[in-house]
């Protein structure tokens, strides 16, 4: 789900990326005004943690592939909305720029698509009100399977907007998403799933990790109940509206696009597909001028190898 | 990505020297200002592209990591790429390039500029990757404002990764040595190893946090070296601005083509 | 320089699950003295060590450093004073680079950058570790880890040197190392160790802990060769 920065365009990674960036400002003051100083060395320490458990894979039953968690629901279950925030956002970092994975312009994209839907959006939203420790295993399982469906689905949606904004894609947005939410319904179920197994593992263990060291929203005030209530409202109508949603998309997806672009000005971000007169210049002038720039380029390469291996070479010369 | 290929990935990088010397801070900003101009590019426009390899192939030869390697490991990023492209060729019918007889559709255009897009995106990051370590990169950040908790916790996890990885490996290990040749895990078992693994975690933070409170430490990390730039970091940063705006808006394709 | 000593009195500590881990350790331990601290897992060794410098305090008795009694109010003094070693050095470790590492604690204590600078170098000199000083700490072998680690602690420039295992995990040469290197500083140390042999060496009095007390506390050779005594400890060799 890293996007690439080849699927943004310049805009749209400066919208994202301020977005990106206020979160991470306010992440920090709540992090440094929380006074505990082992929030420090404990986000550290699970920052590599995810790190490392997104690469241990398990098989999806089934289906005979397998899949990793990106881990969200589970950090901020450890360190609350914000720290996780926080933490997840330095892991997509480091993968970015040590792994060359997910690009660097499409950084404040990925930050909101994948860390904040999960751990500002549907950590406090749906898992926060509906868990109550200490819960049952069934109990946490269904709450992060419906906290990362929830998280995922909304990264889903944005991935395909932020594309379609950038005016990257011939794909109508509705088709986009036809393609993506389903997926990542499966992947929200799967990462669920996990999730839930490994809280249920750690609750069984030593159960005061789970209600420890979260900062922000950690603990809900009192009246736990209508608090409760409100919340089953809100995920309800949040189905609802995904699932008319859906059906709109799939009904008529030409009015769709039509509304989006209306409401956020998509059509003036894109750049113009079509060419705006029947007359046809004949480019194979033009072409033949792109085959000449990759020819420049390959000499250009040639001509730096040379002259910087050859200045290296009189460096250690000298030495 | 496997656990191995990680761990081997991070000490390579680490053991590695650039043979260039840039403040990280105007590397970034270059890498962030070659990525605007580039991606700014029309997608009608694959002929700009081509010639905005001058940043990545220049950049690689000059750090010492050679442009070979760098564009070999850029291909990885095409097939992310190519799974949203692909749809441009099918969907986009209209007609874009006459070349003498063949007439190649938007489609097809647009296509080609994402996968340049693609490639020359991946190549300036790992051209930022091999030309300054990571540690500079943290310690540049921090100079240009973002807050220390941020970079701490960056040069933290980047810290504890390695122990992380070895600590997974030598895990996954005792269980590959039991497993029967299965290569991922049941979910039952992958949650006990995982649910373990972060256990641990949490029990070595603890221990950090005691090695820290020992020596000092009360919440605020303190700060870490100066870094003065210099005037080869400017002309640097002056040189390569000039050199995108030229790139972005200077056709050489076209030029080269109405000249052949 | 008479406050460079540790006394506990009548020290008890239960952790917060209800575990008594000690009840009821005194002893004294003064300037210039090398203990080693002996006892099987779990007899309340390292709960005893992180007494020593405030990250446990008491739940009955006293620990002094000095003259001054190990209270909240006094840590920044009594962390200056104990330096404290710990078992995994990759715990210790965790600041980017060496030279980072080994300045934490002197950054902490507010000390101008110069200051720092020479403590740095200090340091690393005095363990032998001063080519290290830009490498990043996770690329270290197990003995200059160790190394290393007692550097960020000497960097502090404390009176009493208190270490948790030392020569768990070091190879032979390594371990060898290290043992001449204590053994050359000046420092109170106070050294919880299952190497006995380290113990023998490197320190002429021990105090052997079993079940949260003290079960003797005499000359290291004495104390290893009264077998009666390993053997109510359960540590008979």
């Amino acid at each position: 789900m890293h996007m690439a920065d080849a699927l943004v365009s310049p805009p749209v990674a400066a919208v994202a990326g301020a977005v990106a960036v206020s979160l991470l400002i306010v992440a920090t003051r709540k992090v440094a005004r929380s006074k505990r100083t082992d929030i420090i060395p404990m986000m550290g320490v699970m920052g590599a943690f995810v790190f490392a458990a997104q690469m241990i894979n398990f098989s999806i039953p089934g289906t005979g592939s397998s899949g990793h968690i990106i881990g969200g629901i589970l950090l901020a279950a450890f360190l609350g909305p914000w720290a996780a925030y926080l933490t997840l956002c330095s892991v997509l970092m480091i993968q970015c720029l040590v792994f060359a994975d997910g690009g660097l312009m499409a950084l404040g994209c990925n930050m909101i698509n994948m860390a904040a839907m999960s751990t500002l959006v549907a950590y406090p939203l749906i898992y926060r009100p509906l868990v109550n420790y200490p819960a049952s295993a069934a109990r946490l399982v269904t709450v992060t399977v419906l906290a990362s469906v929830a998280g995922l689905e909304l990264g889903a949606l944005l991935v395909s907007a932020e594309t379609e904004a950038s005016g990257i894609t011939a794909l109508p947005l509705s088709r986009f998403l036809l393609f993506m939410l389903p997926i990542h319904l499966l992947i929200g179920i799967c990462e669920g799933i996990a999730t839930g197994l490994v809280l249920a593992f750690v609750q069984r263990y030593n159960a005061s990790l789970l209600t420890g060291a979260t900062v922000g929203w950690g603990a809900m005030p009192g009246s736990r109940r209508r608090r409760r209530r409100v919340m089953w409202i809100f995920g309800i109508a949040a189905l609802v509206l995904a699932a008319v949603f859906t059906w709109v998309a799939s009904a008529s997806p030409d009015g769709l696009e039509w509304s989006i672009e209306k409401v956020a000005g998509v059509a003036e971000l894109a750049p113009a597909k079509v060419p705006s007169t029947a007359f046809m210049p004949d480019y194979g002038s033009h072409f033949a001028g792109i085959v000449g720039g990759v020819l420049v380029m390959a000499m250009l390469w040639a001509i730096t190898t040379v002259i910087f291996r050859l200045r290296r070479l009189h460096h250690k010369y000298n030495e | 990505m496997s656990l191995q290929s990680a761990l081997i990935t991070l000490n390579s990088l680490e053991s590695r020297r650039s043979a260039l010397r840039i403040d990280s801070r105007f590397q970034i900003t270059v890498t962030v200002v070659y990525l605007v101009a580039m991606l700014s590019v029309p997608l009608a426009d694959p002929g700009r592209l081509v010639w905005m390899a001058v940043y990545p192939i220049v950049m690689a030869e000059a750090s010492g990591t050679g442009y070979g390697r760098v564009s070999l490991k850029s291909l990885w990023i095409l097939p992310l790429v190519v799974l949203v492209g692909a749809f441009n060729p099918l969907l986009d019918h209209s007609p874009a390039w006459r070349i003498g007889p063949v007439t190649v559709s938007m489609g097809w255009v647009t296509f080609l500029s994402i996968c340049l897009r693609g490639l020359l995106a991946m190549q300036a990051v790992l051209v930022l990757i091999y030309s300054t370590g990571f540690y500079a990169i943290c310690v540049a950040l921090g100079r240009m404002g973002l807050p220390s908790v941020l970079t701490t916790q960056l040069l933290m996890v980047y810290r504890y990764i390695s122990v992380l990885l070895q600590e997974a490996i030598s895990m996954d290990r005792a269980r590959a040595a039991r497993g029967y040749g299965r290569r991922s895990y049941p979910l039952r078992l992958w949650a006990t190893m995982v649910g373990q693994l972060l256990m641990r975690s949490v029990e070595r933070s603890q221990r950090i946090h005691r090695a820290m409170l020992a020596r000092g430490f009360n919440g605020s990390m303190p700060a870490s070296t100066v870094m003065r730039s210099r005037g080869a970091d400017w002309c640097y940063l002056l040189l390569w601005t000039a050199v995108c705006a030229v790139l972005r808006f200077v056709d050489f394709s076209a030029i080269l083509g109405k000249l052949l | 320089m008479s406050h460079h000593y540790i006394q506990f009195t009548d020290v008890h500590y239960s952790y917060p699950g209800g575990y008594e881990a000690l009840s009821g350790v005194s002893f004294r331990i003064t300037h210039g003295e090398k203990v080693a601290l002996l006892g099987l897992n779990g007899a309340g060794k390292s709960t005893l060590l992180l007494h020593t410098n405030g990250l446990l305090l008491p739940s009955k008795g006293e620990v002094n450093v000095g003259d001054v009694p190990v209270r909240k109010k006094t840590l920044p003094l009594v962390r200056q004073t104990v330096g404290m070693v710990f078992q995994n050095a990759d715990d210790q470790l965790f600041m980017p680079t060496v030279a980072d590492d080994v300045a934490f604690g002197p950054r902490n204590m507010g000390l101008p950058s110069d200051e720092v600078d020479r403590r740095v170098r200090r340091a690393l000199e005095a363990v032998g570790a001063s080519e290290l000083a830009a490498r990043p700490s996770f690329g270290l072998s197990g003995g200059q880890k160790r190394a290393v680690a007692i550097a960020t602690v000497l960097s502090m420039e404390p009176d009493i040197l208190v270490m948790d295992e030392p020569t768990a995990n070091l190879d032979c040469a390594a371990r060898r190392r290290l043992i001449e290197l204590l053994s050359g500083f000046g420092h109170t140390m106070l050294v919880a160790t299952h190497d006995l042999d380290m113990a023998l060496e490197l320190c002429p009095r021990a105090i052997l802990l079993s079940r949260g007390r003290v079960a003797a506390d005499g000359p290291t050779g004495a104390l290893l060769a009264d077998h009666q005594l390993l053997r109510s400890a359960g540590m008979e060799l």
